[in-house]
């Protein structure tokens, strides 16, 4: 085997491996989104899945990418990804405590004042 | 060939975020699950990008991520404020 497709084939691996990764943790994110019991249990999960799985599918698609161009442009998507999710899990939390959400689980679960169950 | 399996794969686990966007029973949770199948649109299109080595697609990544992000504020301030006018600077919280 040559090098460049000895090259080729490190890339697919490791890039395939990482994007794995990554792929796990969205999906655990997915699932929780789906059977999570609360909005702010289900807010946890997605974020989670969020913020460590797509960065980690960006950079496999990365060491996978064609291009340099193409390389760039997702390097600058993982960084707005890994900026942008834990604003909008402030925002969407934020939201719906204001709506007068309370928790249903946990220990620290004492409700605003004038909240109620979802 | 990897980059399409990644696609496929993410479209599984937007597939699976779907029923809590149609059957979520408070709007955040609506709005939770629209976020996370934007991003996974956004991911999808991503691999796309890689898989046919055009730099357009990654464009139309960044657009659904940054609409996503606009969308989803913009929605939580209507149905806070239940007006597409309300006020830059109040007092208190108008619900």
């Amino acid at each position: 085997m040559d090098a460049p497709a000895l090259l080729t084939a490190a890339r697919a691996i490791i890039g395939g491996a990482i994007a794995a990764g990554g792929i796990c943790a969205l999906a655990a994110g997915a699932i929780g989104v789906l059977r999570f019991p609360d909005v702010y249990t289900r807010l946890h999960a997605a974020h989670a899945g969020q913020f460590i799985g797509a960065p980690l599918v960006l950079l496999g698609l990365l060491v996978l990418s064609p291009h340099i161009d193409v390389a760039v442009r997702l390097l600058l998507l993982a960084g707005l990804v890994v900026v942008m999710a834990p604003v909008m899990t402030h925002v969407v939390a934020s939201a719906a405590h204001a709506a007068g959400l309370a928790p249903i689980t946990g220990k620290y679960t004492a409700p605003r004042p004038g909240a109620r169950r979802p | 060939m990897i980059a399409a399996l990644i696609a496929a794969a993410l479209a599984a686990a937007l597939l699976l975020s779907l029923p809590r966007l149609f059957f979520g029973p408070t709007l955040y949770d609506r709005v939770l699950a629209m976020n996370v199948a934007c991003l996974h649109a956004a991911l999808i299109a991503a691999a796309l990008s890689v898989m046919s080595a055009r730099a357009d697609w990654l464009d139309a990544a960044f657009a659904l991520a940054f609409a996503t992000f606009v969308l989803n504020v913009a929605m939580l301030k209507f149905f806070r404020a239940r007006t597409f006018q309300a006020a830059l600077a109040s007092g208190g919280e108008t619900r």
